[in-house]
């Protein structure tokens, strides 16, 4: 019997486990510090794959809410008020693919997408602004059915 | 490796004893403040060089020749708090907070990234957050039940308690099942956690494999001579 290695063991392991005990031991030092790295880059992680510091908290909540409804006009409200109904209580923008297994139809985002929806968006926007008010002054107007005989 | 010193003369025990007590407790004292940072999340790269340097203190304890905590009993018992911890923020977020700026960053980009369930109709049920087919039945379930629990059990457990390890083994069970029925909601509902993310399936495996701690404890829990924990 080798008496040394039964010696070496820690308190309550016997020798039939011990190394089985070693192995989880070590995988539970890699697993606490794998969780504790990972849990203290998910917020900042997020919030840069997001698009901070470009984009503000309140700014990335807006465009979280525009992606999750398909709705470019949703802003998200805050603080919002502490007792009102669900922010998104009766919305009817949102696109699935309804069924007893419904599938949603929402834009994947990827790294600091939600920077390029936003920008596209103004751009398209404005774009749209400066039509309109263009319009009436280049004399160009939409082209008028010629009057019937 | 944990050994009595052989002190000599009359009240040899009792110092050996009071020495001892007294290395696991500074240790002790490194290793929970370090858990208390560590389950802040954010917090957790403060927190983790001062659970390292408890550990190491608690090794250094044991090969001077002083009785101390197996380190794999350490490390079960405050990964598990650890995990609880984790766990119950996120979950207490959605369930409470679920309307705060933080969460509504926080939470639904994690679900975009990793799981739908997080951002499919967020904040659309009447109790708000998740509305996810399922979800909120977990949140209720185990913030209260198995959270606080387990938490208690690796108290008992660090404490070197019968009761301890014994509610740990259960509360590890009951751990085992909620791995196995939330992943097979998830399975079952994956159109809604899965499409469109943008780490779908390897991603949250990725992601969620370090909360495996039952896995890791029961073997152990079961195995070990029970005998070196008290009554």
């Amino acid at each position: 019997m080798n008496t040394k290695a039964k010696k070496d063991l820690p308190l309550g392991t016997t020798e039939t486990y011990s190394t089985m005990h070693k192995w989880l031991q070590r995988a539970l030092f890699v697993c606490l510090t794998c969780l504790v790295i990972e849990g203290a880059f998910t917020l900042p992680g997020i919030a840069i794959w997001m698009g901070w510091p470009t984009l503000s908290l309140q700014q990335i909540c807006s465009e979280l809410e525009k992606v999750r409804y398909s709705d470019d006009s949703r802003e998200c409200i805050y603080p919002y008020p502490l007792f009102g109904p669900s922010e998104g209580a009766g919305q009817t923008t949102a696109k699935d693919v309804w069924g007893i297994q419904p599938k949603p139809l929402y834009r994947r985002i990827g790294f600091r997408d939600l920077v390029r929806f936003r920008d596209e968006r103004l751009a398209r926007q404005a774009a749209e602004k400066k039509k309109q008010t263009e319009a009436p002054d280049d004399g160009t107007q939409a082209p008028v059915a010629a009057p019937a005989p | 490796m944990t050994t009595l010193t052989k002190s000599a003369g009359f009240g040899g025990y009792d110092a050996h004893q009071i020495a001892s007590q007294a290395a696991q407790r500074r240790a002790d004292y490194w290793m929970i403040s370090g858990t208390l940072l560590m389950g802040c999340a954010v917090l957790g790269l403060i927190g983790l060089p001062l659970f390292f340097r408890g550990i190491w203190l608690q090794s250094q304890a044991a090969k001077a020749g002083l009785t101390m905590r197996p380190t794999i009993v350490t490390l079960i018992g405050y990964l598990v708090i650890i995990d609880s911890a984790l766990n119950s923020i996120g979950w207490t977020l959605d369930l409470f907070a679920h309307h705060t700026l933080i969460n509504r960053v926080l939470t639904t980009g994690w679900g975009a990234m990793f799981d739908g369930g997080y951002f499919w109709h967020y904040n659309e049920l009447w109790l708000g957050g998740a509305g996810a087919p399922g979800e909120k039945a977990w949140e209720i379930s185990l913030i209260p039940v198995l959270f606080c629990a387990r938490m208690a059990a690796a108290i008992g457990l660090l404490q070197m308690k019968r009761w301890g390890q014994q509610w740990l083994i259960v509360t590890c069970w009951m751990g085992m099942i909620v791995w196995f029925g939330y992943n097979t909601n998830m399975t079952i509902f994956a159109d809604v956690r899965y499409s469109h993310i943008t780490f779908p399936v390897w991603g949250w495996w990725l992601y969620d494999i370090w909360y495996i701690t039952p896995f890791l404890s029961l073997p152990y829990l079961h195995t070990v001579n029970r005998e070196i924990f008290s009554d």
